[in-house]
């Protein structure tokens, strides 16, 4: 048996069928993606011809030879064709015209291949191998084959031309695989055309493959600058650590023996064990200092924001600290605009805490509702979200669910989201647009901004809590207030009805003098005078009698008293409590419906507690109407107050008050009778007692019952039953 | 006349209840506090009494009581602002003609006043 002759072309091709072949392993989890599987076809190609090269390169027999060179030539053949296709897709192109036409003359070559007309015979070159001795068609292949390569390329950069940073900087790494493979690729001609150089270049073929198959299949790609300072650095200090050592035992070994006798060898040895330790540091200092260099721009920004994560902590108002967080954000990173979402976890949303943009008119999206596609992407996998990720996997996978998330992202205006969470709550969601430079974000730029986002839910989650410590506190203190003047009541009380008391006493008095004197003889202008003050007396002790009564009233709040009941007409104590809130009514443009019949029975009751009933209900009413007026801006909304009673049960009179205002949710309606619950806008419209009051003036002292009718967005209706009054 | 002693520490209460029913030839007088106006229950034995339930060194109640307790059986009658239980029951078994609330209506007060005078 005539021994195989392994040579390092041989070598070399299954290095390449190796390489190709684990490409097209990892790539099999992508299978997918188009362009993914047609990279497969590509280094299908790559490995077939890689095989069978080292097949041939080791063979002896010439026929052998002959055959294992033909077939390797179907790997060869397809080469340009599936690389064009990869290209094709990768660019988006639209005319399938050539893509076609290079289908077609591969199957044309197929065919051929098997002709003498193409490959002749074949011969021994560098007393190694045998290769391919070439004929006619074999020339013209060899031109059609660098024409489409050549096409493919010119494709690649008119698409350059006009990319953004990322395409551009992946199709930068391929030009760079370019420039490696293919030249290393043309070595393998140089046999075929008796040029004397060993085809070392096909060891690069594999690094071609490699270094696209990265480009293609990584979505972040790091920069083509970082990859070329790295890969370069890494080469060239390796070759100076392999090198020197090399050098000195070849170049010197004369003197060294000189110099140190037989064990010269020692010399290199020390050299290149010096050298190998030294190597990895010498890399990591100089690696650090050309990428710093590389990245000034953004090591100045990710060091500003490191330094406001750390400041953040101390704001205290929620508001200026997120108007903050998106004005440093917005600033030193340079961006478009940036935005800062809220968890409102009462309404199952995120809203616009605050934004920031370069243009004036800038109209972020003001809500983020709990089931859109970026909370539930956020809340699963926790991490940073970038546009331009997901719109390539919708491409390459034309999966719907990317597909709606990167639409959502585009409507936010989002080229990054980047979550904040304290624990496993997501607190706020920050939005980023684009760089203003154009520039990607990096994963260092990933890792800053997860580390700032985090910062800030923690010191958001501060101020929101001590928001919510000053409202407990504002209504604890106003609780406190009120608990004061009810204490203080009694002795007030007691103090205003002496007052009270003397008024009336002196009033009254007075009024009996007149009453004894004023039939006396006097001048016309004199009894005149005496009946104008007559009267003014009279309505002070009306007053008087009022005041005794709102004194009573008020005492109603901290203990019972004697109830002071008597024929209370409706119309009047709706009059009576329009009146106390004239004001308002006007203000808000306020309309008010009464539907009842005047003559409706009498009701058993205190005016001026019913009045003080019917006060409140007006004013919660004018409240609702006012917040749906400011929050809903809906065109021709009238704000209107029907009230009607109505005798429908013998003993009682039906009562109901309704409004048109925003209503109340569900939640809220059971906390609605409790002291101090108000959803009013601010808390310094109301104190939150009103319906608690209502409830006990109602139902404990005149023995009715209220009942409460509310719908979100419809309004609210208020029904009231009283007794009728019986003389 | 009538005698008539009004009991009330406020100033004008005094001056225009005593304007007020001297028109009504009732002889009134006045007495700011309890001390003052046991002495002139004692003095002047006045046929009715309109004491006033809240009032600074000694409450109405004790005053009735020191009264009382001379085995003076005048009519009183109580002025309040607010009932309080146990000050009612208290008057009340120490013996009262009724309980007058502030702020009064003059004629009621009048009416009751009269009415009780010419019951003697």
């Amino acid at each position: 048996m005539i021994e195989q002759h392994i040579s390092l072309f041989s070598v070399s091709g299954l290095f390449v069928f190796l390489v190709s072949s684990s490409i097209i392993i990892v790539l099999r989890k992508l299978w997918l993606s188009r362009l993914h599987r047609i990279w497969v076809f590509f280094n299908f190609s790559v490995a077939f011809w890689g095989l069978f090269a080292f097949l041939f390169g080791k063979e002896n027999n010439p026929s052998h030879a002959l055959v294992l060179i033909r077939i390797s030539f179907i790997g060869i053949i397809f080469i340009p064709v599936f690389l064009y296709h990869t290209i094709f897709i990768l660019c988006d192109l639209k005319k399938t015209g050539f893509l076609k036409a290079t289908y077609y003359q591969a199957f044309i070559w197929l065919l051929l291949s098997w002709s003498p007309l193409f490959i002749k015979d074949v011969k021994f070159v560098y007393s190694s191998f045998y290769y391919s001795d070439p004929y006619f068609f074999f020339h013209v292949f060899i031109i059609i084959w660098l024409l489409i390569v050549f096409i493919s390329h010119f494709e690649l950069f008119h698409t350059y031309l006009k990319s953004d940073y990322k395409r551009k900087n992946q199709i930068l790494y391929l030009f760079l695989g370019v420039a490696v493979g293919f030249s290393g690729g043309i070595t393998n001609f140089f046999p075929v055309y008796n040029i004397n150089i060993y085809p070392f270049g096909n060891f690069l073929i594999a690094f071609y493959c490699i270094i696209v198959s990265h480009a293609i299949m990584q979505y972040r790609l790091s920069d083509i600058r970082v990859f070329i300072t790295r890969a370069g650095l890494f080469i060239s200090i390796y070759a100076l650590i392999l090198g020197i050592p090399f050098a000195i035992a070849f170049g010197w070994q004369k003197e060294l023996v000189q110099l140190i006798g037989d064990n010269w060898w020692i010399g290199p040895l020390i050299i290149s064990t010096v050298l190998a330790t030294m190597g990895p540091f010498i890399y990591l200092f100089i690696q650090k200092k050309a990428e710093d260099r590389l990245f000034q721009e953004q090591l100045r920004y990710q060091a500003t924001l490191r330094q406001a994560s750390l400041g953040m902590g101390r704001i205290k108002d929620l508001k200026r600290l997120v108007t903050l967080i998106v004005h440093i954000v917005t600033r030193t990173v340079r961006l478009e605009h940036s935005m800062i979402y809220l968890n409102d976890s009462q309404n199952k949303r995120f809203y616009l805490g605050a934004s920031r943009s370069r243009k004036v008119r800038f109209k972020p999206k003001s809500i983020i509702e709990y089931d859109s596609p970026v909370v539930n992407n956020l809340s699963v996998y926790k991490n940073p979200i970038v546009y331009d990720e997901i719109k390539q996997r919708t491409q390459d996978y034309g999966d719907l669910h990317l597909a709606h998330l990167e639409a959502e992202m585009k409507k936010i205006d989002a080229a990054l989201v980047v979550p904040s969470f304290v624990d496993e709550n997501l607190i706020a969601i920050v939005v980023l647009g684009k760089k203003i430079s154009g520039q990607m974000y990096s994963d260092d730029d990933l890792a800053v901004f997860s580390i700032l986002a985090n910062q800030a839910a923690l010191a958001i989650e501060n101020a929101q809590f001590y928001e919510d410590m000053k409202q407990t506190h504002e209504q604890l203190f106003k609780a406190e207030k009120m608990a004061t003047i009810g204490t203080m009541a009694d002795g007030l009380s007691h103090q205003i009805n002496n007052r009270l008391h003397a008024l009336g006493f002196i009033a009254g008095d007075i009024l009996d003098t007149i009453k004894m004197k004023k039939n006396m003889h006097m001048p016309s202008e004199l009894r005149e005078m005496l009946i104008e003050i007559e009267h003014g007396l009279s309505r002070i002790q009306d007053n008087v009698s009022q005041g005794g009564e709102v004194v009573q009233g008020l005492l109603k709040y901290s203990r019972r008293g004697e109830e002071g009941f008597s024929e209370v007409d409706f119309d009047h104590l709706i009059d009576a409590s329009i009146e106390m809130t004239q004001f308002k009514i006007k203000s808000g443009s306020i309309r008010i419906l009464r539907e009842y019949d005047t003559k409706l029975p009498k009701i058993k009751g205190n005016f001026t507690q019913l009045q003080e009933v019917f006060f409140n209900l007006i004013d919660n009413a004018y409240d609702a109407m006012m917040q749906r007026k400011e929050e809903l801006h809906e065109e021709g909304y009238l704000p209107t107050i029907k009230i009607m009673a109505q005798n429908t049960q013998p003993d009682f009179i039906n009562i109901t008050v309704e409004d048109n205002g925003i209503g109340i949710k569900g939640e809220d309606r059971q906390k609605l009778f409790t002291p101090f619950f108000t959803t009013k806008l601010s808390s310094k419209k109301g104190t939150g007692l009103g319906l608690y009051v209502i409830r006990k003036l109602i139902e404990d002292n005149h023995g009715g019952q209220v009942k409460y009718e509310s719908q979100f967005l419809r309004g609210t209706k208020v029904h009231i039953r009283l007794p009728v009054a019986y003389t | 006349m009538p005698k008539l002693l009004i009991v009330d520490d406020e100033i004008d209460i005094r001056e225009f209840a005593k304007n007020f029913f001297k028109k009504r030839n009732i002889d009134v007088f006045t007495a700011s506090g309890g001390q003052e106006a046991f002495e002139i229950i004692e003095s002047e034995k006045p046929d009715l009494v309109l004491l006033d339930v809240r009032m600074e060194e000694m409450t109405g109640v004790e005053l009735l009581k020191k009264v009382r307790d001379t085995g003076n059986n005048v009519k009183v009658a109580m002025v309040t602002g607010v009932e309080e239980e146990e000050t009612v029951q208290e008057a009340e078994n120490l013996g009262i003609i009724g309980y007058i609330h502030k702020p009064l209506v003059l004629e009621e007060l009048e009416k009751i006043v009269l009415k009780e005078l010419n019951n003697n």
